[in-house]
């Protein structure tokens, strides 16, 4: 019991960065229709980038937030020119293909520079684990959970209290109604890819803290569990992609603790396809 | 010779790889499982000469069977969902595959040496081949044996009613339906063709490697299979094929780059679909082709 109850907290601390990534894939799916499959990559060169600023000056933890961050959006931006911008609306899966050119490319980008593959990444370690009963918090993932949560705050207040909010939701909603109401829809599409890769780069700041280092296969990996964490709440509702990652979270450890590590990713794919052949929505239109 | 030999094999896979996911985009699917079916026709196949002791013909065979199987298992959910949520689904399949691959261990011991699947070590030991003391002759003629029956088939489907109504699926569904073409059965079997046509591609890489691991068939496996389906054109059966050469000459002509190859080759795959959205030989040009190949064509082509 103590076991299950042990899991399933660190389920949900580790759900809420699955919960942070399910939200930029819902950003960019939402407002533009479209998946971007090099998500996950740009993460990853943020992580890379935030790991050589950790290595040349130990300590400066503001300052490896701060390179992981701005790499991850400077790539977003690559990203959105190549993959969405060049290419027509009325074709997302050629439109996705490219966004999975361009993971190759930031994939092979990493691995050219790096030697020697796994690369550290600094963690605040002066934080004290927390124990509650029988239960232990381990330090990172409270600082992945909390941190997830309020970031999550600041982008519900962000999208449901705002003039610029409304503006995402309605062009998500129908971008056509939205634009005879005035609402500039490209720039809200540019501001929205923006957004998610700001997201997408603090959500690497806090999984990368936790684990302490990073390889290539961060780019699958962060891009699987956003995606999966998407369509469990339905492909398209911003609530909906939170409850996703907190299940697909759960779900992990769960496995993880009752059936050993090496079930652990078969288990999150094997639910992507369930949700998939299973969910009504994947056939519909999504709304924000 | 040896050298040309063994790149003629090679091409014999990808080309039965490329006519996988032909079948599949034919009806306006597209597909990342065909890695999938390949490597389970390959794990069957590995087993049933090397293990079971099959011969090799019934070996290869029972993969491309079991590669059917599991297209018909997986082209279920594929009526439900389509585009992009298809894409992602049978990538989770692909990488489902590879992760029971990695935990699967069923080794037995023949003599000295262990053979059979064993766990994230790969699967050693398809030596059916070596065994019987085949040539590199004997072997490309093998391969290219089934690459023309299936080549064949294909082409002659395409001129029945069989491809016209998988064309028809593509092309537009809400029209087929209306025509009263089944666009279940449509998807499926296409679906359960692709699988087949695969299971037998990874059941003759695998007796042709000797050695397979979950590692070969990943996501980049998958996406070459659309690529040389997409790249080639679809508009005929000989578009696989332009694809699979246009690839090869790529690989081997951008190798002075080095590690930089990679980088170029998306920029490649994304500079030509905006050239030729449908592939290098497409309907068009298998139209174009067709009417200049009549007596009196260019004429019939020009009222066309």
């Amino acid at each position: 019991m103590v076991d299950f109850l042990q899991a399933l907290v660190d389920g949900v601390m580790l759900g809420a960065t699955y919960s942070l990534l399910g939200l930029g894939f819902t950003l960019i799916f939402g407002v533009l229709r479209r998946l971007n499959l090099a998500f996950g990559p740009t993460i990853l060169v943020g992580i890379y980038a935030g790991s050589h600023v950790g290595l040349a000056w130990p300590g400066a933890l503001w300052a490896v937030v701060a390179a992981t961050v701005v790499a991850a959006i400077l790539c977003g931006i690559y990203v959105e020119r190549c993959s969405f911008r060049a290419l027509a609306r009325q074709a997302p899966v050629v439109s996705m293909i490219s966004t999975f050119a361009v993971w190759m490319q930031l994939q092979e980008l990493v691995s050219l520079f790096e030697a020697s593959r796994t690369m550290p990444y600094p963690s605040p370690a002066w934080l004290p684990a927390l124990t509650v009963g029988p239960i232990l918090l381990r330090s990172d993932a409270l600082l992945m959970w909390s941190g997830a949560t309020a970031i999550m705050l600041a982008l519900f207040v962000l999208l449901y209290r705002t003039r610029f909010g409304t503006a995402v939701r309605a062009v998500a909603d129908s971008s056509e109604a939205a634009a005879l109401m005035g609402v500039n829809v490209s720039i809200i599409g540019a501001a929205a890819f923006l957004l998610a890769s700001t997201v997408g780069g603090l959500a690497g700041v806090l999984i990368a803290q936790s684990q302490q280092q990073v390889t290539p296969y961060f780019g699958l990996w962060a891009t699987v569990k956003g995606l999966t964490a998407m369509l469990l709440g339905g492909a398209g509702s911003l609530p909906g992609a939170v409850a996703g990652g907190v299940i697909l979270g759960v779900v992990e450890t769960q496995t993880l603790w009752h059936f050993g590590g090496q079930w652990r990713d078969l288990a999150s794919f094997a639910l992507l396809f369930l949700v998939i052949a299973l969910s009504p929505r994947a056939r519909s239109e999504p709304t924000l | 010779m040896e050298f040309y030999l063994s790149l003629l094999t090679l091409f014999g896979f990808r080309i039965l790889l490329g006519l996988s996911a032909y079948v599949v985009i034919l009806t306006g699917q597209i597909s990342l499982a065909q890695a999938g079916f390949y490597a389970l026709g390959a794990y069957t196949a590995g087993a049933a000469s090397s293990m079971w002791g099959w011969p090799i013909f019934p070996a290869i065979l029972l993969g491309g069977l079991v590669g059917g199987l599991f297209g018909l298992l997986v082209g279920f959910p594929a009526l439900r969902v389509r585009g992009l949520f298809l894409v992602i689904a049978t990538l989770a399949f692909t990488e489902i595959v590879r992760m029971v691959f990695l935990n699967l261990k069923y080794t037995i011991r023949v003599g000295d040496r262990t053979i059979g699947p064993a766990a994230a070590e790969g699967f050693r030991g398809i030596t059916y081949y070596f065994q019987n003391g085949w040539s590199s002759l004997q072997i490309v003629a093998f391969t290219w044996f089934f690459v023309l029956v299936v080549l064949l088939a294909f082409w002659l489907m395409d001129r029945s009613r069989a491809g016209a109504v998988l064309r028809a699926v593509g092309e537009d569904e809400l029209a087929a339906s209306s025509v009263g073409i089944n666009l279940t059965a449509a998807k499926v079997a296409a679906m359960t063709a692709g699988g087949f046509v695969a299971g037998l591609a990874g059941a003759l890489y695998a007796h042709y490697a000797t050695y397979v691991s979950q590692e070969d068939f990943g996501v980049l496996l998958a996406t070459f299979a659309i690529a040389y389906a997409l790249i080639g054109g679809t508009g005929s059966v000989l578009g696989p094929i332009a694809g699979v050469l246009f690839f090869s000459l790529l690989i081997d002509g951008l190798r002075f780059l080095g590690d930089w190859r990679n980088l170029l080759f998306g920029v490649l795959i994304v500079a030509m679909m905006n050239l030729r959205p449908h592939g290098i030989i497409d309907v068009g040009l298998v139209r174009r082709v067709a009417s200049l190949l009549r007596p009196g064509g260019r004429k019939a082509y020009a009222g066309d």
